[in-house]
C-alpha cells in the first residue's frame, strides 16, 4: 500500500477519533452550560442535603442549569451558586423560590426553582439571590416517624390499661358493661329520655304551627319584623319616653319637696294658704296703700308747681333732655 | 536458604530492571525533543498501530457493550432500576472498563508486536547495523513507536468506548424499547467532565507504557530467537501489570482532584 493511501486512512482514523471526542466534550459542556450565555444566580439554604457541584438545576421540571459553587457562609447559611442558560433565565422572575430535592427516591440532589404565586415583571439577572424554602428531608421524616411511633406505643399502653380496667368492671364504662342493675337503670333512663324528647318534639311542632298561623302582614308585629325604619322610629320614641319619664319623676319629686316646705314653714305663702283673717287684713292694707299712693302723687304734682321746688324739677328736666341728645 | 537467595535475587533483578526502564524512558524524552524528527516513520507506526488495531478494538468494544448490558440488565430489573441502565453502562465504560480493556487488548497486540519486532532486529543485529550506518536506531525505532502508541491508544479508546455504547444502545433498544436518542440523552445526562477527562488523560499514559515496555523488552532482548519470544511475552505481561498500576494511580489522583 502506498504511503499516500496509508496517510489517508490514518487521517480518517484520527479525524474520527478526534471528532467523537470533540462531540462528547461539546455535549457534556452543553449539558453543564459551559458554552453560550449564562446567568449566574445564587440562593442561601440552611441545609443543602448533600448537594454537589455539577448537580442539575430544574425549572418547572426541565433541566435549565447546573450548580457551580457551594460556600458555607456561617453555621446556618450555605450559599449555592447556579449557572442558568440565559434563554431560560428570561422566564424566571426575581421572586422565584429555590428548593433542594432528590431526583427520584435514590437519585442525586437537584435544585428546583419554583415560580412564585405572586406575579411580578422583573426577571432574574446575574448576581441576583433568590429566596429559598426548605423541604422536609428524609432524616426529618424519619425523626417525625420516630416520634409518632413513640406516641403510638404510649397510646397502645394506655388503651391496654383502659381495656383491662373495663374488663375488670372498673370505672363507669366497666360498670356499664359488667353491672346488670346499672345497665337496667341506664336503659330506663334512656327510655324516659326518649319519651321526653318525643314530648318536646310534639310541643315544638305545636308551637311552630301556632307561629305559622299568626298573620304577621297586617299587624304591628309584622310591621316590627319587616319595616326597619319604623322599628328605628319606635326605638327613638321609646328613648324619648324614657327621658321624659325620668324628667317627670324629677319634677314630681321637686313639687313634693316644695309642697312639704309650704306645709311646714311659716312664710307668707303658708299664711296665704292657711290663715283667712290674715288674708283679709292683708287685702285691707293693700287697698289703704293704693289710696295713699294716689294722694302722694297729687301732693308731688302740687310740689312741682310750687315756686320753691319748681327750679329743681326744671333742672332735672334739662339734664334728662341733654342725656337723650347725647345718646342720639 | 536457596529459596531466600533466589527471592532476593529476583527482587534485585526487578529493581535493576525498573532502573533500566527508567533510564530507557529518560533517553526517550531526550531523543524525542532533539532533531532530526522521524515524522514519516511516526506516521507509518501510527497507521500500523491505530488503523490496523481498529477492527480488533471495534469488535471488542461492541461485544463489551453488548455483554455488559445483557449481564447487568437482569440485576437492575430485580430492583426496578432498568431506567438507570444507560447511566450505569456509560459511566462504567467511559471511566474504567473501556480504557482498561482496550489498553489491555492493545498491549497484547501492539506491545507484543513491538517486542517481537525489535527483539528480532536486535538478535539479527539489524540495530547494530543501523548504528554502523550512522542512523540513530533509538530515534528511528523506539521514539517513533512510543510516540505512536502514546497518540493512538487514546483515539482507539475513544472509538472503542463509542462502539461499546452503540452495542449497549442496540441491546437496550431491543430489550427495553429505549430509542437511540433517549439512550444517548441519558448517557450524556449521566456523564460529566470529571468522568471523561481523567479517563482520556490516563489513556495517554497507557499508550506510553505499552510503547515503552514493548520497545524496552525488544530493544534489550538477548539469547537468540528464544529471546525474541521471551521479549514479546514479557512485554505483554509487564505492560498489563503496568497498566493496572497506572490505572490505580490515575483513579487515585482524579479522585483527589474531583473530591
Amino acid at each position: 500500500m502506498s504511503n499516500t493511501a496509508q496517510n489517508f486512512r490514518l487521517g480518517l482514523f484520527v479525524f474520527a477519533g478526534v471528532f467523537i471526542f470533540i462531540l462528547a466534550v461539546y455535549f457534556l459542556g452543553n449539558r453543564q452550560n459551559l458554552f453560550g450565555d449564562n446567568v449566574r444566580i445564587s440562593s442561601v439554604f440552611k441545609n443543602v442535603n448533600g448537594l454537589q457541584m455539577g448537580n442539575n438545576v430544574r425549572f418547572a421540571g426541565v433541566n435549565v442549569g447546573t450548580v457551580r459553587g457551594i460556600t458555607i457562609l456561617n453555621d446556618t447559611a450555605i450559599n449555592v451558586d447556579m449557572l442558568i442558560s440565559e434563554k431560560t433565565a428570561q422566564l424566571i422572575k426575581k421572586n422565584a423560590l429555590a428548593t433542594i430535592t432528590s431526583d427520584g427516591l435514590v437519585g442525586s440532589m437537584i435544585v428546583n426553582i419554583i415560580p412564585n404565586d405572586i406575579f411580578i415583571e422583573e426577571r432574574i439577572e446575574t448576581g441576583d439571590t433568590i429566596s429559598s424554602i426548605s423541604k422536609i428531608a428524609t432524616a426529618d421524616m424519619l425523626t417525625t416517624l420516630n416520634t409518632t411511633n413513640e406516641n403510638a406505643a404510649l397510646l397502645t399502653q394506655d388503651l391496654l390499661r383502659i381495656t383491662n380496667a373495663i374488663n375488670k368492671g372498673e370505672g363507669v364504662l366497666g360498670a356499664l358493661i359488667k353491672d346488670e342493675a346499672l345497665l337496667d337503670d341506664v336503659k330506663k333512663s334512656l327510655s324516659n329520655l326518649q319519651q321526653t324528647t318525643q314530648t318536646a318534639k310534639t310541643s315544638m311542632f305545636e308551637l311552630n304551627r301556632i307561629i305559622k298561623e299568626v298573620n304577621f302582614d297586617d299587624n304591628i308585629a309584622g310591621l316590627l319584623l319587616k319595616d326597619t325604619v319604623s322599628v328605628r322610629k319606635l326605638a327613638t320614641v321609646f328613648d324619648n319616653l324614657e327621658t321624659s319619664s325620668k324628667e317627670i319623676e324629677q319634677l314630681t319629686k321637686n313639687l313634693n319637696a316644695f309642697s312639704e316646705t309650704l306645709k311646714t314653714n311659716e312664710g307668707i305663702l303658708n299664711y296665704a294658704l292657711h290663715d283667712t283673717i290674715a288674708v283679709k287684713n292683708l287685702d285691707a292694707t293693700l287697698k289703704n296703700a293704693e289710696e295713699a299712693s294716689e294722694r302722694l302723687n297729687e301732693n308731688m304734682e302740687a310740689l312741682k308747681h310750687n315756686f320753691l321746688f319748681r327750679g329743681y324739677f326744671r333742672k332735672l328736666e334739662r339734664q334728662e333732655a341733654r342725656e337723650e341728645r347725647r345718646q342720639n | 536458604m536457596a529459596d531466600k537467595k533466589s527471592f532476593l535475587k529476583n527482587i534485585g533483578s526487578f529493581f535493576e530492571e525498573v532502573g533500566d526502564l527508567s533510564r530507557f524512558a529518560g533517553r526517550f524524552f531526550k531523543e524525542a525533543v532533539s532533531p532530526p524528527f522521524e515524522f514519516r516513520e511516526l506516521l507509518k507506526q501510527c497507521y500500523y498501530m491505530g488503523n490496523k488495531s481498529f477492527f480488533l478494538v471495534a469488535v471488542t468494544g461492541f461485544i463489551l457493550g453488548v455483554v455488559f448490558t445483557l449481564q447487568t440488565r437482569p440485576t437492575l430489573e430485580e430492583f426496578g432500576a432498568v431506567a438507570w441502565m444507560p447511566s450505569m453502562i456509560s459511566i462504567s465504560i467511559v471511566r474504567e472498563i473501556g480504557p482498561v480493556i482496550i489498553a489491555l487488548i492493545c498491549a497484547g497486540r501492539i506491545g507484543s508486536s513491538i517486542g517481537a519486532e525489535l527483539g528480532s532486529m536486535k538478535v539479527t543485529e539489524q540495530i547494530d547495523a543501523m548504528e554502523v550506518s550512522g542512523t540513530n536506531p533509538f530515534k528511528f525505532l523506539v521514539v517513533t513507536r512510543i510516540a505512536a502508541t502514546t497518540l493512538m491508544i487514546p483515539l482507539l479508546v475513544i472509538l472503542g468506548d463509542f462502539i461499546a455504547l452503540i452495542g449497549s444502545a442496540i441491546i437496550e433498544n431491543m430489550k427495553g424499547d429505549v430509542s437511540f436518542q433517549l439512550y444517548f440523552n441519558q448517557v450524556f445526562d449521566a456523564l460529566k467532565f470529571s468522568d471523561l477527562m481523567p479517563a482520556t488523560v490516563k489513556t495517554f499514559f497507557f499508550g506510553f507504557a505499552i510503547g515503552l515496555v514493548g520497545c524496552y523488552k525488544g530493544y534489550n532482548s538477548k539469547k537468540g530467537t528464544a529471546g525474541v519470544g521471551k521479549a514479546s511475552n514479557s512485554a505483554v505481561v509487564y505492560t498489563s501489570m503496568l497498566l493496572f498500576i497506572i490505572d490505580f494511580i490515575a483513579v487515585f489522583v482524579s479522585d483527589l482532584f474531583y473530591s
